[in-house]
C-alpha cells in the first residue's frame, strides 16, 4: 500500500515539475546561451550515435521486408515500408531512446550531483530560479533537437535501407523509389514529428525530475539516473502507443 | 535585522527545530554553535527561505522571509550571501562565472570590464589575485574553495552573509584565514553576518553574540562571556572540552 501511494506521489511530483517548468518558459530573462548549449550537447552531440543507429535500421528493415514481400513478389513495396516504418515509428521511438542513453542520463547525473551538493541550494540563494536556469534550457533544447534527430535517424535509416534494397536484394531501384513516393506522405512526416517533439519533452522532464529528486550522495545520484532511463524508456513506448492510437486508432 | 520567533521544524516525525527565537543586530557576527545534527543548517536554510517552517516567522528587515514565495522571495534574497558548507561553487564554471554569476544574473547588461573588476576585487578581499580566474573549481584546495565561495557571496555587495560551517575540514591556518575574512566582511563592508559552526574556537574568536543548539532547542544564548558562564549542564559539557584545553 506504501509503495502504491509512493509511485502516485511520485507521479504527482512529476506533473508539478512540469507545470512549473511550462510556468516559467514564458517568463524573461530569456536565456538563449544556455538554450544553444544545451541543443549543442543534445543534438549535436548524439547526431552521430543516431546517424549509425537509423543507417543500420534501416538496413535490417530492407533485408526484413524484402524477405516477406518476396513470398508474394511485392519486392518493389520494400522502399515504401522502409520509408512508412522509420518515419511515422522507428525515426522517433528510436532516436528518443537514444537520447535518453546518452542525454538523459547525463542530465540527471548533472543536475543530481549538483543537488547533492547543494550546488542548486546556492543557485536559489542567489535570487536566481534552478527551474527557470537549469530546466527551462534542457527541455525546450531536447523538444526542438529531437525531431531533428529524428529527421536524421530516418534519413539514415532510407539511406541504408536503399542501398541494402537496391545492391544487395537487387531490386529495381526505380519501384524501390516510386513506391516509397506513392505510399509515404505528408501526415506521415507530421505525425512523427509530432511524436518526437512530445518524446522530446517527456524524456527531458523526466530527466530534469529527477535530477531534482536526486538525495544521498554519488549513491542517490546513481539511482536517479537509473530511475530516468527506465521511467523514460517505459514513458516513450506508453505515449507512443497513445499518439498512434489518436492518430490511426 | 534578522529575528526568529518560535519557529518549529519537523521532518517526518523528527522535530530537529523546537521553537528556536533569537535576533541578530545588523553589521553584528551572530554564531550558532552545536553538535553535528543539531538542526543549525535547518536553521540557516529557514532565514534564507530554503525551507518553510511548521511554525513560527522568520522576519529580515521587518519583512516576513517565511511568508514569501516566488517573485517576492527571489527579490527578498538579494539582501543575502551565503556561503555553503561544501563551498557549492558551479562545477561546470571557472572561478570568474562562479564569482560572476550573482552579478551577471542582477545586471544582466553589465559591461565586461566593470564585471571583472568587482570580481577581482571581490576576490581581493579574501586575500585571492587573478591567477585563479581561469581555474575550474577541480583544481582549488578546499580552503581556496571557500574563499572563492566567500568572494561569490560578497560580490554583489549583500548587507547579510550566511555562512554553513565555514571552518569544517580546514587546517589551523585557513581556519584562522577563513575567520579574519569573516571580520573583515564585517569591518569594511559594515555585513551582517550568521555563521553556524561546531568549531568552538574560531566562534568564540568571530562572534559578537553566539547561541548554543541543543535537540532543536537554544540551550544558550548572549555574548561569548555570557555563553561561557552559562550554568546549562549542556552548555558545561560542550564547552568544557575546549576549554580545558585552552
Amino acid at each position: 500500500m506504501g509503495r502504491i501511494r509512493a509511485v502516485f506521489e511520485d507521479f504527482g511530483g512529476q506533473l508539478l515539475f512540469a507545470g512549473e517548468t511550462v510556468a516559467w518558459l514564458v517568463r524573461p530573462p530569456f536565456r538563449l546561451e544556455l538554450l544553444l548549449a544545451q541543443a549543442a550537447a543534445i543534438g549535436v552531440g548524439s547526431t552521430f550515435i543516431v546517424a549509425v543507429t537509423g543507417l543500420f535500421s534501416g538496413m535490417v528493415l530492407a533485408l526484413q521486408g524484402n524477405y516477406a514481400m518476396r513470398q508474394f513478389g511485392a519486392e518493389g513495396y520494400v522502399g515504401g515500408f522502409v520509408a512508412i516504418s522509420l518515419v511515422r515509428e522507428l525515426g522517433p521511438v528510436f532516436t528518443a531512446l537514444m537520447v535518453t542513453g546518452r542525454s538523459g542520463s547525463a542530465i540527471t547525473t548533472e543536475l543530481g550531483t549538483m543537488r547533492v551538493t547543494e550546488q542548486i541550494d546556492a543557485m536559489e540563494s542567489m535570487a536566481v530560479n534552478p527551474v527557470h536556469y537549469l530546466v527551462v534550457p534542457r527541455v525546450v533544447a531536447a523538444t526542438i533537437m529531437m525531431p531533428i534527430l529524428s529527421v536524421v535517424f530516418s534519413a539514415m535509416g532510407y539511406l541504408g535501407g536503399y542501398l541494402i534494397g537496391v545492391y544487395v536484394s537487387l531490386i529495381p531501384p526505380g519501384p524501390f523509389l516510386d513506391h516509397t513516393k506513392s505510399m509515404l506522405d505528408i501526415p506521415d512526416m507530421t505525425h512523427g514529428l509530432n511524436k518526437a517533439v512530445m518524446f522530446g519533452a517527456v524524456v527531458s522532464l523526466i530527466a530534469t525530475y529527477r535530477g531534482f529528486s536526486a538525495s544521498g550522495g554519488a549513491r542517490g545520484v546513481g539511482e536517479a539516473t537509473t530511475r530516468a532511463v527506465v521511467w523514460s524508456s517505459v514513458a516513450i513506448l506508453v505515449v507512443d502507443y497513445l499518439l498512434t492510437f489518436i492518430s490511426i486508432g | 535585522m534578522i529575528r526568529i520567533d518560535g519557529l518549529w521544524k519537523a521532518f517526518g516525525d523528527k522535530e530537529v527545530l523546537r521553537g528556536i527565537t533569537m535576533e541578530i543586530q545588523e553589521g553584528t557576527t551572530f554564531v550558532v554553535l552545536g553538535a553535528s545534527g543539531s538542526g543549525k543548517t535547518v536553521l540557516l536554510k529557514h532565514v534564507i527561505g530554503l525551507l518553510k517552517p511548521d511554525r513560527g516567522t522568520v522576519h529580515v528587515d521587518g519583512m516576513e522571509i517565511s511568508a514569501l514565495t516566488g517573485r517576492e522571495l527571489n527579490q527578498a534574497r538579494r539582501v543575502f550571501g551565503m556561503v555553503f558548507q561544501g563551498a557549492a561553487l558551479f562545477d561546470s564554471m571557472t572561478v570568474f562565472d562562479n564569482v560572476a554569476f550573482p552579478v551577471r544574473e542582477r545586471e544582466r547588461r553589465i559591461p565586461h570590464d566593470e564585471l571583472l573588476a568587482r570580481v577581482i576585487e571581490s576576490l581581493r578581499v579574501v586575500d585571492l589575485g587573478e591567477d585563479v580566474l581561469d581555474l575550474w573549481p577541480s583544481q582549488l584546495s578546499g580552503g581556496m574553495r571557500k574563499r572563492v565561495s566567500l568572494a561569490r557571496a560578497l560580490v554583489a555587495n549583500p548587507k547579510i552573509v550566511l555562512y554553513d560551517e565555514p571552518t569544517t575540514g580546514l587546517d589551523p591556518i585557513t581556519t584562522n584565514s577563513v575567520d579574519s575574512m569573516i571580520d573583515q566582511a564585517k569591518i569594511r563592508r559594515g555585513v551582517t553576518s550568521m555563521v553556524i559552526s561546531h568549531d568552538i574556537a574560531s566562534a568564540f574568536r568571530v562572534a559578537d553574540r553566539l547561541a548554543v543548539l541543543y535537540d532543536g532547542r537554544i540551550a544558550a544564548q548572549g555574548t561569548p562571556e555570557e555563553v561561557r558562564r552559562s550554568d546549562d549542564p549542556y552548555v558545561q559539557r560542550f564547552l568544557s572540552l575546549w576549554f580545558e584545553k585552552q
